[in-house]
């Protein structure tokens, strides 16, 4: 077995339906096939250099930011604006067909997550699995999420880094 | 007519011809119990409720907080048709997803229900046994209402141990029926099965009322006081000298007979009894000799020190393999209910020389004694044999034996893969294998690490990473002692007289109930921090089981842990330790008696007016940070139907159901004026009824938040709202945008905040709105 695409936590593992292995290029192909992505970022994103990298990205694809947890603060000083919801806050209006999104132009049909707990994101995407089919996940954290539709393999540092600096190239 | 009742014709036959029948009557017996009060008493329409007739009070609470599900699985398991994939499929019985993690919930809360009522018949048999059926529930001049719970849904207190028999029959009936809907080709609706799932948290309260108020009533724990002992808690306060009998679980009876046989033979000062869990507790609520070693998280830490000469395991919440851990160190062990035999030989009705005789030659692994107080004399017995031949083994392998094992390491990371939080096991045994333990020690302290064992499980060189755990924690043995205040029971009424109206008004800000078990997502302290935070705030802090203890392991900068420096008064700056996981029965209690005393309400079945009330007025928030059992996903659900919310650490995710209010939908807030008639714009007040934040500062955020209620006075309102806009500026830096929704008049607006709330009401396009007299998600009464 690939130790890359088996869940972080092995244990996640939930049933017959896996995410894709994703690479920059096939999550930058999903960016640009959708019309209103968002973008959820969680605390393990508060320091640098995942901040700096997070902005790069939001801009280069013009992505509104969700912050979880307290992560809006850091973001907030850094002159990085987002809006603040809850993990499961966020995850609960994304699973609403009727939710107009964070810039009141109608449905996300694409979200993707980095920096939050790897658990509870696991659950949340669990949920959007199940319960948002007019949405697609994807997860551009160094772990891999099996309940995402696509999602980067587990990774170190290092080679995790160049991933993201690739996804600000648009 | 039933089918084997008596038809009057049948009296007609030969045997009322008979003659010198004989009758013989057993024993009269005189109620000697205190009077019960005979004026005649409003009773509402729900009197022994079944689940369904709560439904229609559910479906409302459901319409406001959907549930939100999380799949744990994609695939039900439970019967032989299966697996069956329920991503977008229905499964071979017709059930789909939402009702799969429906039943999952209410299989959850059955559970969690079950393991405390069995638990509380269990201690109620062995009372009544003790001391007898007529035993009174009395607890003094302080307290009329010993039992808010049983009166609401039976419709009367019980007077003596024996009337709890009915409350108790009453459950156990109902928590038969919840557990049967679980069955495949029952319930099908994901809504209905939240409805059984609420119904069995109920029966979880009124099955740990049932425990509480038995154990307080016949082994005389306090009632009440506010100023109950402070105990000794925490490792470094065992005296390892002595022989150490410890007790793991929930039951007191085997540790009150431990302690009844100490006493009885002069050994008090000989022996040292220490506790882990609830037992830890209430033990100590029995005896102030007692101590406490810590929460769930010591328990692996304790057992592989092997500082205790005997073991004695109840029930709930212990290591499956406690006895494989036991005889690690040699330590004996005794099991003593039904719940937990550990394949170990029922030596109930043996003599105690044969049993100790059989455990010290290790003819058996240990014992299984039904009978609390032969555990009594057996445990003791052992310890004093034991504790000399083993003083030897009471020590870890040394620190070099520990560090060449440590080095082994390869740094595959499977143990960081497999650790519930991620944590960085691998660098810390790394670093110990180079001789550096400071890693180890960041981990070992606050519980940041709970020792589960997965670490070591999983380690693909044996490296015994929960020893290296043990050993750094003996090296700081000094600064492990701490102090807890010993459980006090219920909330006196004369209490309840005093700070009603501040509550329900909004001048004490919030009663905030810090309970549950410690699956932390980092440590122990975060708990303690947020008592801290909400003390120095004026809110009434209230705690129970191993939340209490986790607040009781932290100490502030001048060295005093918070059951020193706080009161145990319910009343502002409060710090009140209820007790063990039975005494979870007191929170919903308390806010049953603010309804009754302050409010005039009247309990006897009328839960849904008192649930309404509560959750309009009674600004309460239930807190579990490291939620990980059944137990505390029921009192959630019994706390939940009683209308009050409860914030859960991350890990409460994985129960797979939390209860989601949607402030961005108007009228799912409208409330019904009960004193005018008119249907008034509401607010999203309590925002969630069950929510899991990521993290402390969110969650100490959300807390406040849920403490908002309708009713909330105009100067109550700005008192919350000045502490939900300083928590949100502290965490997030801002003043929160959706204020607004909370402000009803500019009377509402905290001085403080004024220039800034004005700019936020005028960016929402905000107009004032009509203040609600009486507000209830309850219909309208219909006109006769």
């Amino acid at each position: 077995m690939n130790d890359r695409v088996i869940p972080w936590q092995p244990t996640v593992i939930a049933g017959p339906k896996q995410a894709l292995l994703a690479t920059p290029e096939t999550a930058k192909l999903m960016l640009r096939k959708s019309k209103r992505p968002l973008f959820v970022v969680g605390p393990y994103a508060k320091n640098e250099p995942l901040m700096g990298l997070i902005k790069d990205i939001a801009e280069a694809w013009d992505l509104p930011i969700v912050t979880t947890a307290d992560t809006f603060k850091s973001f907030n000083e850094n002159g990085i604006e987002s809006n603040y919801y809850g993990i499961v806050e966020i995850t609960n209006l994304l699973k609403d067909p009727e939710w107009k999104g964070i810039r009141g132009e109608g449905p996300h049909d694409l979200v993707m997550f980095v920096g939050c707990i790897y658990y509870i994101a696991s659950q949340g995407l669990s949920t959007l699995k199940h319960f948002a089919p007019h949405l697609k996940t994807l997860t551009i954290c160094k772990y891999f999420h099996s309940n995402a539709d696509a999602s980067f393999p587990n990774m170190k540092d290092e080679e995790w880094e160049n991933y993201l600096e690739k996804m600000s190239e648009k | 007519m039933t089918p084997n009742s008596t038809k009057p014709k049948e009296f007609k036959d030969d045997f009322w011809k008979a003659k010198d029948i004989k009758f013989s009557f057993g024993e009269i017996i005189e109620d000697n119990s205190p009077a019960s009060e005979d004026k005649e008493t409003f009773v509402g329409p729900t009197l022994k409720p079944s689940a369904t007739d709560l439904r229609s009070w559910d479906m409302k609470l459901l319409e406001r907080y959907p549930p939100f599900y999380a799949p744990f699985c994609d695939m039900c398991c439970l019967c032989t048709y299966g697996k069956c994939d329920l991503t977008g499929k229905k499964g071979a019985c017709g059930i789909d997803i939402e009702a799969q993690q429906g039943r999952f919930a209410l299989l959850t809360c059955c559970i969690g229900a079950a393991a405390h009522s069995a638990h509380s018949r269990h201690l109620l048999e062995y009372l009544i046994h003790k001391v007898g059926p007529d035993h009174p529930v009395d607890f003094g001049n302080n307290i009329d209402i010993e039992a808010p719970i049983i009166r609401t849904l039976i419709g009367k207190a019980p007077k003596t141990l024996g009337d709890i028999r009915e409350a108790m029959s009453y459950m156990e009936e109902e928590n038969l029926h919840l557990l049967s809907a679980c069955h495949t080709g029952q319930e099908g609706n994901h809504l209905d099965f939240e409805s059984k799932a609420f119904h069995a948290g109920l029966m979880d309260h009124i099955g740990m009322e049932i425990g509480d108020i038995s154990q307080i009533a016949a082994l005389n724990l306090p009632k009440g006081e506010p100023d109950t002992s402070l105990i000794e808690l925490g490792i470094g306060s065992i005296d390892r000298d002595k022989p150490v009998i410890l007790c793991i679980g929930h039951n007191v009876a085997p540790g009150s007979g431990i302690v009844d046989y100490l006493e009885d033979n002069d050994l008090e000062d000989d022996v040292e009894i220490c506790g882990i869990c609830c037992a830890a507790i209430d033990i100590t609520r029995y005896s102030n000799r007692a101590k406490v070693v810590g929460p769930i998280s010591k328990q692996l830490k304790f057992l592989r020190s092997g500082v205790a000469d005997v073991v004695v395991v109840d029930e709930q919440c212990i290591r499956s393999d406690v006895l494989e851990e036991a005889q690690k160190t040699g330590t004996a062990l005794i099991a003593t209910t039904d719940k937990m035999c550990l394949g170990l030989p029922d030596r109930t009705n043996d003599e105690v020389d044969s049993i100790l005789a059989d455990i010290l030659n290790k003819r058996i692994e240990g014992a299984l004694i039904l009978d609390p107080e032969k555990v009594g004399e057996v445990a003791t017995k052992l310890s004093l044999s034991l504790s000399k031949s083993r003083k030897s083994i009471k020590t870890l392998p040394d620190m070099d034996e520990i560090q060449e094992e440590a080095s082994k390491c390869t740094q595959c990371e499977w143990c960081v893969r497999v650790c519930p939080n991620n944590l960085p096991i691998m660098d810390a045994v790394s670093s110990a294998g180079k001789g550096d333990l400071d890693a180890v020690e960041s981990l070992y302290n606050n519980d940041i690490c709970y020792t589960c064992g997965r670490c070591e499980q999983e380690c693909p060189e044996d490296i015994k990473i929960m020893d290296l755990m043990s050993k750094v924690g003996e090296n700081n043995l000094k600064s492990q002692k701490f102090n807890i205040r010993a459980g006090r029971g219920p909330i006196q009424d004369v209490e309840v007289r005093r700070v009603g109206a501040p509550i329900v008004l909004g001048d004490i800000p919030g009663v905030i109930a810090f309970v549950g078990c410690t699956n932390y997502p980092n440590g122990g302290e975060e708990v303690a921090k947020m008592a801290e935070e909400f003390l120095k705030r004026n809110y009434i802090v209230v705690t129970s089981g191993c939340g209490a203890m986790s607040i009781g392991e932290y100490k502030d900068e001048e060295g005093k842990t918070l059951y020193e420096k706080y009161s145990g008064d319910f009343d502002a700056r409060g710090l009140v330790n209820l007790g063990s996981c039975v005494s979870n029965s007191h929170i919903s209690g308390v806010a049953i008696k603010i309804a009754n005393i302050f409010a005039k309400k009247p309990l006897e079945g009328n839960f849904e007016v008192i649930a309404d009330y509560i959750l309009n007025r009674v600004g309460a928030c239930g807190v579990a940070w490291g939620p990980y059992s059944q137990k505390a996903a029921a009192i959630a659900a019994g706390v939940n139907r009683w209308g009050i919310p409860v914030v859960l650490g991350p890990h409460g995710s994985k129960y797979r159901r939390l209860y989601l209010g949607r402030p961005d939908k108007e009228d799912v807030w409208n409330l019904n004026d009960m004193r005018t008639g008119k249907v008034i714009k509401g607010e999203p007040a309590p925002e969630h009824l069950l929510f899991a934040a990521e993290n402390r500062e969110e969650a100490t955020v959300a807390i406040a938040k849920n403490c908002l209620r309708p009713t909330d006075t105009n100067k109550g309102r700005q008192i919350k709202l000045n502490h939900y806009i300083d928590l949100n500026k502290k965490y997030f830096g801002v003043i929160p945008e959706d204020v607004y929704k909370y402000i009803r008049t500019d009377k509402d607006i905290p001085i403080t905040y004024k220039n800034d709330v004005k700019e936020i009401l005028e960016r929402n396009n905000w107009e004032p709105r009509e203040l609600v007299m009486e507000p209830s998600i309850l219909d309208f009464p219909e006109e006769e």
